[in-house]
């Protein structure tokens, strides 16, 4: 049952509540939005694959931090075992947006020396009449920070997918760039299993995917 | 599990037609589930649909309609899911099941669902179902299920995990159980459960927590973190190159999160528990293993040891990290006032108190190996996990240890399988390591004196003393934080030395008067009489090596010393460091000048170089924490940047590099001085912030030098402008509406950092751009200005551009000459750059504390708009200075007094003409004579006038070149800058410091007569400047002089 995927990345998403992290997570990894008479439901692990280019599969592991910030040795591991991350304000909540610098100097504390490859994601793009950042000025801040700019909408299915494929691409092409390194020890990304293909850094994931329980 | 893209519900079965969100509903679900109680292949998927419409309807029911619910419990629903989970129904049903119950506990909101919803104990055997953890997916789910279960803990929901009767809590009972997965999330989801549990304020929980589990958990967790310091250690011992440096600062990233954790649990601060802890982490890790390796460097032998820099490094980030006061007094007790019989005399005691007992072996580590006391541990919390009666997995458990097993590389565990009930014993082990320690100190107490004194003691020494019979004065542990700070071969050691005592002394849970013992200042220590010599020599020490051409000292190391040095001898009332102590500072800095002296350049890069170490330094002071976060430091110190370590924390290579550190050197070095010796900073940086002039500033302009122009930027904006070109700036101003002769700055640029180009096909135009400094010295330089200039006439185009470009190296060598007067060299003759005399070089080496201090002046004048006129106006003796230091730059600037209106000018007019003789033939005298007397004062504005000061003079400047450098805009100068010049020969040579901030009088014959008083724009046009009394005078005796 195992499927097939050339790299496990294990991504992160993060920003101030009620911008609709877990709305965007189950979108993308079950193509479906609660409606608003719905409950909300969540939870804070998904996967999922995305074909990136035709046959090479990409299994995206999403956490969710939700409700556990508070511990700041958990924090910290999630952001450090993560490889990327999608940095959510909405675009409806100023507040959420003058946020975005603090997730990030959060993050670096946590992740210092390493780097993770953060999207930024306006959402609740579908809201435009009620809208209280500019597009433009998202775009300046991202640019600031090096990040993409994307806006989204769970409700509408826009951008959801593009939002998870584009980093999972930028990501990519950093691991194979060499940029981006699989260690052992640390699990942002992991190589997984190509048919036919001998892959050099196979050795290393299956001794970490050895399961002592 | 990939199956899950489609959608939730309705999957199953066609007959949607009713509201899946209902009672109704959710009784035909029950019936699906009625109907098909065994799992088959036919039915999987109709049943993994079956719970999710279930768990969504519940969901629904929880904000709805209670009816739900009751439909539920009634049922017994929850028998189905535990029913078809029991059947070996494999992979796919139970992560279906695990991930909806995980979406339903996540989702429940109100707490009589969620009661509901755990009242039966079908929760726990779900908990407990030996599920395939093998299996990554599920093993996820499963974890994540717990969590979201921990989640909902509190007071209340509590009792339907934990059962006081039968001491059984599965919840966490079998979270522990995967905390050392080698899925780090997994191993976060189970410390995420631990401390959603030990936050839970329930007393009779707390007890069991401590009473069954405290001392396996927390002894296996001690031994988890242990094998990783271990493995850490291997991996420094045997890099080769650099090599390891990535598993290194994974390894290390998982000591911190260690750390932090335990700091998490240690700050719910349940006290019990903490107890617990603590006594497991002092006495099974932190002494045992981090301390213990302190001094035991060379001596074999089956304590498990590791190297003296990774127990340096851990214990400062155990002090960096955790601040829980029990914990880290005791530590740091041991380390500098305890001695090996921390260790070895506990043995004896133990031995002796407790000789009846067969379990004495257990709490012996300093008799012990880690590994062993570890081992026993160990077995003996899994027995009792063992007796657990809901315990299913068995394999599971083997399997752990023998991944523990393989970590260690402990020769014969046999021992360790003989361990017994030692759970109550834990606080009772606690008081007698205290004891110990609390024995130690009083003898230590006692021998302070004598072993500050007598820590000259080498390393080999402490070593072999440290064998059996130490005796009890001494304190090979501090005799090591001591020694190790010596850098005569490099400072790996010392780096890590100066941040265990920066982050004891900077930790809030250690009683300021431990560190008082050894006189180590807490960070904000109340008065304070005396300093720790020895430590204070020892840091000086560092600094020394740092300031020699060959020192191994990087300068992270140098920057941490400095620190400690400050923290050490300053007390509130200020410095109490002893002259002998600052004289050797004193040296060191000395030093630090020549070393950079050997590196200074009269070459464009170093200034901009220096200027960028400056900032790069200021603007990012050492974060203690980052740096200790950082694993690359554990290797040995290294020069090549290849390896990517940051430039603080290696040494330097090549030239460039060499000459950067030089520089450093000398900041650090220079600030500690000075403020040792509370002066203040008046030199650096080479230009404040405050100094400047800046945007929407009003100047008086009145005796400016102003060339009009129309600025179009990149972007194709155009505005008229007028150019001036400061001392250090230009700037582009337009008259100010509300003040006669006043303008206000639309932008000011450093000249220093500005490219001026010609147009190829305009002659009236120029391109230039202004680069903001850099940031750091990798990122790109970013334009500030970027735009063309178009002036009236190519003649004035000319000028303008002269007088930028001199402008700008005038700036530039203005700043070397500072740089030189810091570092005490004799300025070098630089006659082809700008033509000043040596004369002038000389003279201006001291000025700059001449420049400051007027600046300082100027800026505390609430009146003064930037404007030194305001101050001349009320110190008269000041035109008169500044006309003096009205040096250079601007090249062609107009020399017509009437234009420059002030008496102060006429002065400075006469004394660059007599520089004639210095070769600032530079100045193109060619194009001075083509830019003619065709200038006509430029009127703009109401009322203002300024003059366009390509001058009338120039016809003049043939013969006397000088001229034009003369007439720099006065008041633009936000302060009188050094320099320049101005003075002819022989004069120069007799100038001081003293005369030039004394405001002497220019004595008339030592300037050379300056003639040529424009006529061609009368004094009457120049709008209406008032006059001063002195520039009345010194005008008249321009006159005169003619």
């Amino acid at each position: 049952m195992e499927a097939i995927w050339l790299y496990q990345f294990r991504l992160i998403v993060i920003g101030d509540s009620t911008v609709g992290k877990s709305c965007l997570i189950r979108r993308f990894t079950e193509g479906r939005f609660a409606q608003v008479s719905d409950p909300t439901v969540g939870v804070d692990f998904f996967s999922r694959l995305v074909e990136i280019e035709p046959g090479k599969r990409i299994k995206l592991q999403i956490w969710d931090t939700a409700g556990q910030e508070r511990f700041r040795s958990i924090t910290r591991a999630y952001y450090r075992n993560s490889v990327g991350g999608l940095l959510l304000f909405d675009i409806t909540n100023r507040r959420s947006f003058q946020n975005v610098h603090e997730w990030l100097e959060e993050t670096k504390v946590h992740v210092q020396p390493y780097q993770i490859v953060f999207v930024l994601v306006g959402h609740k793009c579908d809201l435009d009449t009620q809208r209280q950042v500019t597009r433009h000025e998202a775009e300046k801040l991202a640019a600031a920070y090096g990040m993409k700019y994307i806006e989204t909408s769970a409700r509408d299915a826009i951008n959801v997918e593009k939002a998870f494929t584009d980093l999972t691409r930028d990501i990519y092409e950093l691991v194979k760039r060499g940029e981006i390194s699989i260690q052992e020890g640390w699990e942002g990304v992991k190589s997984g299993f190509v048919p036919n293909v001998v892959h050099s850094s196979e050795e290393v994931v299956k001794s970490d995917r050895r399961c002592l329980c | 599990m990939f199956g899950r893209s489609r959608s939730w519900v309705g999957g199953g079965h066609g007959k949607a037609a009713r509201s899946i969100h209902s009672l109704d509903h959710l009784k035909y679900m029950y019936h699906v589930l009625t109907k098909n109680t065994t799992v088959t292949d036919h039915n999987r998927n109709l049943l993994v649909e079956t719970i999710r419409s279930i768990t969504e309807i519940l969901i629904w029911g929880d904000q709805n309609d209670s009816s739900v619910f009751d439909f539920f419990l009634e049922k017994n629903m929850f028998v189905f899911f535990l029913n078809i989970l029991r059947q070996k129904s494999g992979r796919y049903v139970c992560v279906q099941l695990l991930q909806t119950l995980n979406i339903l506990f996540e989702n429940i909101s109100h707490e009589t669902s969620l009661y509901y919803l755990l009242s039966n104990n079908y929760v726990n055997s779900i908990i407990v179902h030996k599920f395939d953890f093998s299996d990554e997916e599920i093993m996820a789910y499963y974890i994540s299920f717990l969590k979201t279960l921990s989640l909902k803990l509190n007071n209340h929901t509590v009792h339907f995990f934990y059962n006081e009767h039968t001491n059984d809590f599965a919840l966490y009972t079998e979270a522990i159980k995967f905390f050392n997965h080698p899925e780090s999330m997994v191993r976060i989801a189970v410390r995420t459960i631990t401390l959603n549990v030990y936050k839970v304020d329930n007393q009779p929980m707390l007890h069991y927590i401590r009473d069954k589990t405290a001392v396996p958990y927390f002894s296996n967790l001690v031994w988890f973190i242990g094998s990783h310091v271990i493995e850490l250690d291997n991996c420094v011992q045997t890099d080769e190159e650099h090599r390891n440096r990535g598993k290194l600062s994974d390894l290390v990233a998982e000591h911190l999160d260690h750390l932090h954790y335990l700091n998490d649990i240690l700050i719910i601060n349940c006290e019990f528990l903490n107890d617990v802890l603590t006594d497991h982490l002092l006495n099974r890790l932190f002494l045992p293993l981090y301390v213990y390796s302190l001094v035991n460097q060379d001596k074999g032998g089956e304590r498990p040891k590791i190297s003296l820099q990774v127990s340096l490094y851990l214990l400062s980030q155990v002090f960096l990290i955790i601040h829980y006061a029990p914990l880290v007094n005791s530590l740091a007790e041991v380390i500098l006032n305890g001695d090996l019989s921390v260790f070895s005399s506990k043995v004896e005691q133990d031995i002796q108190r407790s000789s009846a007992k067969s379990s004495i072996r257990c709490f012996i580590k300093p008799t012990e190996t880690l590994e062993r006391s570890l081992e026993i541990n160990k077995h003996k919390g899994k027995k009792r996990l063992q007796k657990r009666p809901n315990y299913k997995n068995v394999g599971e458990e083997e399997e752990e240890e023998r991944g523990l097993e393989n970590t260690q590389e402990d020769p014969d565990k046999a021992k360790g399988t003989e361990g017994s009930s030692k759970g109550i014993k834990a606080s009772g082990e606690n008081e007698e390591i205290e004891m110990v320690i609390m024995e130690r100190c009083k003898m230590s107490e006692l021998s302070i004196s004598v072993v500050t004194e007598q820590n000259t003691t080498d390393e080999e020494k402490s070593a072999a003393a440290s064998g059996s019979e130490m005796t009890n004065w001494s304190r090979p542990f501090l005799d090591m934080v001591y020694n190790a700070q010596d850098c005569a071969e490099d400072d790996y050691y010392a780096l890590f030395v100066l941040c265990l005592l920066y982050a004891m002394s900077q930790n809030k849970g250690i009683d300021p008067v431990k560190l008082e013992r050894i006189q180590l200042p807490a960070q904000h220590a109340e008065e304070k009489s005396s300093y720790n010599h020895v430590l204070a020599e020892r840091l000086i020490r560092i600094m020394n090596y740092a300031a020699q051409p060959d020192g191994k000292v990087r300068l992270a190391t140098l920057e941490l010393g400095c620190l400690l040095l400050k923290q050490l001898v300053l007390s509130k009332s200020g410095s109490i460091i002893k002259d002998v102590h600052l004289a050797c500072l004193e040296g060191a800095r000395e030093e630090s000048v020549h070393l950079l002296r050997r590196f200074y350049k009269g070459e464009e890069i170093f200034l901009d170089m220096f200027e960028d170490e400056y900032r790069s330094m200021t603007s990012k002071p050492m974060n203690v924490e980052y740096l200790m976060m950082d694993a690359s430091i554990l290797l040995p110190p290294t020069g090549t940047p290849l390896t990517g370590i940051d430039f603080v924390k290696r040494l330097p290579c090549g030239d460039v590099e060499r000459t950067r550190r030089a520089i450093r050197v000398f900041f650090m070095l220079r600030s500690l001085s000075l403020h040792l010796r509370d002066e203040p900073e008046t030199q650096l940086p080479l230009t404040r912030e405050e100094d400047l002039i800046k945007t929407d500033d009003v100047l008086d302009l009145n005796n400016s030098d102003l060339i009009a122009c129309t600025v179009i930027t990149k972007d194709g904006g155009q505005v008229q402008r007028f150019l001036a070109v400061d001392i250090y700036q230009m700037s582009l101003v337009e008259p100010d509406v509300a003040r006669l002769g006043w303008g206000v700055v639309k932008f000011a640029g450093l000249l220093q950092d500005m490219q001026v180009t010609g147009v190829e096909d305009d002659s009236r135009a120029l391109n230039i751009i202004i680069h903001k400094p850099a940031s750091s010295p990798h990122s790109k330089p970013f334009p500030i200005l970027q735009a063309t200039f178009i002036f009236s006439d190519h003649i004035r185009c000319i000028i303008a551009k002269q007088r930028l470009a001199k402008g700008r190296i005038q700036a530039r060598r203005m700043k070397m000459q500072r740089i030189a007067a810091l570092l005490d060299l004799p300025v070098q003759p630089s006659t082809e750059v700008m033509g000043f005399g040596h004369s002038s070089a000389s003279a201006a080496q001291h000025l700059p504390f001449r420049f400051y201090d007027q600046s300082r002046r100027g800026s505390c004048d609430p009146a003064v708009q930037r404007s030194v006129f305001a101050s001349v106006d009320k110190v008269p003796g000041f035109a008169v200075a500044q006309c003096i230091n009205q040096p250079n730059p601007s090249p062609l600037s107009s020399p017509s007094p009437s234009s420059s209106g002030s008496g102060s000018t006429g002065h400075c007019d006469s004394v660059t003409a007599s520089s004639t003789s210095t070769p600032s033939a530079a100045h193109s005298p060619s194009v001075d004579d083509s830019s003619a007397p065709e200038q006509p004062p430029i009127i703009f504005s109401s009322q203002m006038m300024l003059v366009d000061e390509t001058s009338s003079a120039a016809s003049k400047s043939g013969k006397n070149p000088e001229v034009e450098t003369a007439n720099l805009s006065p008041s633009l100068i936000p302060a009188q800058q050094p320099t320049i010049s101005l003075l002819s020969d022989d004069n120069a040579d007799a100038l001081s410091v003293e005369s030039l901030t004394l405001v002497p009088p220019i004595d008339p014959h030592s300037i050379h007569t300056f003639s040529c008083i424009p006529q061609s724009s009368l004094p009457s046009e120049v709008c209406g400047v008032t006059e001063g009394e002195g520039s009345d005078q010194s005008q008249q005796a321009d006159y005169d002089e003619q």
